[in-house]
């Protein structure tokens, strides 16, 4: 306060009003600017930082490498095999979940007898702590007594026990299937409230001029959500590109790497080995894509919106 | 003892009586003054008018009475002691407690850690502590493989000077050579475990088969019990990407005279034909002679232990825990008919267990050295060990206390496997263990899954010489 108040006695009168008015504002701004820096810009620049050093937690090394750690990290097929199961994983897991989240919105969006019921209900996948689904899958899918195995083969589709999670073929594939069952409530939300938005006197407009359910949906009401959809799916992408705790607890990153995903090799590189250094070029990796991921999204929405707009 | 003339506090007067057979004495009292005075001293000044008192004392009046020194009534230095969670009969926290009450100088605050079973987790609890390297924890529990990891890093205090040649030769040389790092003693054994044999003994004597001592007797007791259907599954182990594919990998090459890493710790040998064929052994017990279900590749310890003790599986590999459940009328389908091995071998080579277990470590920051070791040593004595083993089913270190007949009574498996926990053999020794093991796993998976040992092995062992050569 002493320095502005020594300012104030250089400055002519309005100077001081303008002068006040212009830093209240920015006072007020302090906390918040102050707490973005602390929580997310201070954490992601010494994550920086650190990607550029050899610093290990378990050995006295702790020196500026340049970019040693992503030469390194380029020429790491176990970090290009984590990247290529986490874009599928992220790719795969998005669109069914897009799609059956539609479809899901789509119905709960009608009149029906007991749909506050439905509603409720649709979500509880949602609500379970992923720990648990993790667990639940593990033996739903279990190669020797789990269900599914059980019911494809009485039901002859299978004549002997798929072994999900210790075959490096199915185990991304079960991973996949956790994940949508426990996300799709969290589109089909989404999607819904977006339905929700679109004026009914629209869709009864079109029925007057003689669309067909089909048309009705094709030709007005996917459109009209083109926006919500993207910002859903581009969500639901980012969070996907995350997956962590289904890996961790069902499989471990293995058979064979095969469901090593970005999170699991940078946490096995960062908390077990302790090579900070490397594991923070690791998920500046993370935080690249992420950010392409999110770009890409971004394009297409600003695109439909202007669409819509017209 | 009469290097007690020297100024000192309350404490260490306690400390000495309380350890009085102790041959290495002498040097710790010195020792444990020249701390005392940087410590204890700086923190305690009543004490300090005290010392002249002190140092006149001889330590015979405390040998008496050990618990009324004149320091009876000054606060008890306090410590504090990190430690994975173990339980059975009693807790950690209730031996600590314990150790609170034997005596009135030091008091032990517990500081619970997951259990065992979360390692990564407990590491890294460990880590965080040890890295700010201001003496909280005092003392710590730390899992054998992380040994060589904690001394590089000056986290573990050296104790050669507290615990002499002559006090490490009561515990077994394998998990003393563990604790040793660089030719310094860095850890203090606490218990061991290592991989073992389970079988069925019922299926056995049907067969009219003998416990099996090569791999070759194993394979082949397993597929007649298989292909009878007297078994669903022959011999169960664990090959989750995960550090238990290590363990089990250790006992595989070991058990073909092989190694992953040669003792100085830098030369990789996991790709040398001893290992290749272990791991190719691996490979077929899957594949080729299917005696091991494929599912294998996700399961971990507790996967793999349930479907034996429900009767399913003729032989399993697993740590000591699984005795208790095996033998648990309300967990197991199979009490009475279990029977416990070291592994089989090679032809014409020997068993080799993967070693497991907790050891003491006391932190190198601690302000508090004389009261840690005093907590350490008194946690290492041949009457706790004894109480860990009945009380909490923790396999001693200590040969003696192996040897009582009270193990017989409570733990009937430790005594039989004392062969086995004698010829345990330590995962690869180096201080970048955590990533030779990150690179193990996965080579190991892959190759059990792809069937291209030699190949995978040779990147493995390429990747591991990058990492241990610096």
């Amino acid at each position: 306060m002493a320095g502005i108040e020594s300012r104030v006695r250089v400055h002519r009168p309005p100077v001081f009003r303008a002068g006040a008015l212009h830093l209240g504002p920015v006072m007020l701004l302090i906390p918040a600017l102050a707490s973005i820096g602390a929580i997310s810009l201070y954490p992601v620049m010494l994550g920086l930082w650190l990607s550029l050093r050899d610093t290990s937690l378990a050995s006295p090394t702790d020196t500026f490498i340049g970019f040693g750690n992503y030469i390194q990290l380029v020429t790491d097929s176990q970090f290009w095999g984590a990247w290529t199961h986490t874009m599928q994983f992220t790719f795969v897991s998005t669109l069914l979940e897009t799609l059956i989240g539609l479809l899901i919105a789509l119905v709960l969006c009608e009149q029906f007898r007991g749909r506050g019921l439905v509603r409720a209900a649709m979500l509880v996948p949602w609500a379970i702590p992923t720990v648990v689904t993790s667990r639940m899958f593990g033996w739903l899918f279990d190669g020797q007594n789990g269900i599914v195995n059980y019911l494809l083969r009485s039901t002859g589709i299978i004549h002997r026990n798929v072994d999900w999670y210790g075959s490096p073929d199915f185990a991304l594939v079960t991973i996949i299937i956790a994940d949508v069952w426990k996300t799709t409530p969290f589109m089909a939300l989404l999607l819904l409230a977006g339905l929700q938005t679109i004026p009914e006197s629209l869709s009864e407009a079109s029925v007057i001029d003689g669309a067909n359910a089909w048309q009705r949906l094709w030709h007005v009401r996917l459109p009209l959500l083109a926006p919500t959809l993207l910002i859903a799916s581009m969500f639901r992408a980012l969070d996907a590109f995350r997956i962590f705790d289904l890996v961790y607890v069902l499989t471990g990153g293995g058979p064979a790497d095969s469901t090593e995903v970005l999170s699991t090799l940078t946490y096995k590189h960062l908390f077990s080995a302790l090579q900070v250094g490397y594991g923070s070029s690791l998920s500046t990796m993370m935080f690249i894509t992420e950010i392409a991921i999110a770009a890409g999204f971004s394009w297409f929405l600003l695109r439909k919106m202007k669409e819509v707009g017209q | 003892m009469h290097k007690n003339a020297s100024p000192r506090n309350g404490f260490q007067q306690a400390s000495d009586s309380l350890s009085e057979s102790n041959p290495v004495q002498d040097k710790e009292v010195a020792h444990a003054s020249r701390n005392g005075i940087e410590g204890i001293d700086r923190r305690d000044f009543i004490k300090r008018t005290g010392m002249a008192i002190a140092g006149l004392t001889a330590a015979s009046t405390f040998l008496t009475s050990p618990r009324r020194g004149f320091a009876a009534g000054s606060k008890p230095v306090e410590i504090t002691f990190s430690s994975a969670k173990f339980f059975g009969k009693e807790t950690i926290a209730e031996v600590a407690e314990a150790f609170n009450s034997s005596q009135d100088k030091i008091h032990v605050t517990y500081k619970e850690l997951p259990p065992p079973s979360s390692s990564t987790e407990v590491h890294q609890g460990l880590v965080q502590q040890l890295a700010r390297r201001n003496g909280d924890p005092d003392v710590f529990t730390q899992d054998i493989i992380w040994i060589a990891e904690f001394a590089a890093a000056k986290w573990a205090l050296p104790l050669d000077e507290y615990f002499n040649a002559d006090v490490m030769k009561d515990y077994f040389p394998g998990v003393v050579q563990a604790c040793t790092w660089e030719g310094k003693l860095t850890a203090l054994p606490w218990f061991i475990d290592s991989g073992m044999l389970y079988y069925r003994k019922d299926l056995l004597d049907e067969l009219g088969a003998k416990t099996p001592e090569t791999w070759d007797e194993l394979i082949d007791s397993a597929k007649k019990l298989t292909g009878s259907g007297k078994a669903k599954f022959g011999f169960l182990w664990q090959a989750k990407q995960a550090e238990v594919l290590v363990c089990d990998l250790v006992s595989f090459i070991g058990s073909n005279d092989g190694a992953i890493l040669q003792p100085d710790g830098k030369t990789a040998s996991v790709a040398d034909d001893a290992a290749v064929a272990a791991v190719q052994l691996m490979h077929d017990l899957i594949k080729k002679d299917q005696v091991t279900p494929e599912d294998v590749l996700s399961w971990d310890e507790e996967p793999s232990r349930g479907p034996f003790t429900s009767g399913e599986a003729a032989f399993l590999r697993n740590w000591s825990y699984v005795w208790k459940i095996s033998q648990s009328k309300d967990a197991s389908s199979v009490v009475d008919k279990v029977g416990v091995a070291p592994l089989p071998h090679f032809e014409g080579k020997k068993s080799a267990a993967c070693l497991g277990g907790y050891q003491y470590g006391v932190n190198a920051s601690s302000k508090k050295k004389e009261a840690a070791i005093e907590f350490v040593r008194w946690m290492s004595s041949p009457e706790t060990q004894l109480r860990f083993a009945t009380q909490l089913g923790l396999c001693p270190t200590r040969a003696a206390v192996l040897d009582d007949p009270k193990i017989a009574q409570e733990q009937p498996f430790m005594q039989p496997l004392k062969s086995v926990f004698i010829g345990a053999i330590g995962r690869p020794v180096t201080p970048k263990y955590p990533q030779v093991t990150l690179v193990l796993q996965s080579a190991i998976s892959t190759a059990l899954t792809s069937g291209d040992v030699k190949t995978v092995l040779n990147g493995a062992a390429e990747k591991i010489r990058a990492i241990v050569k610096t």
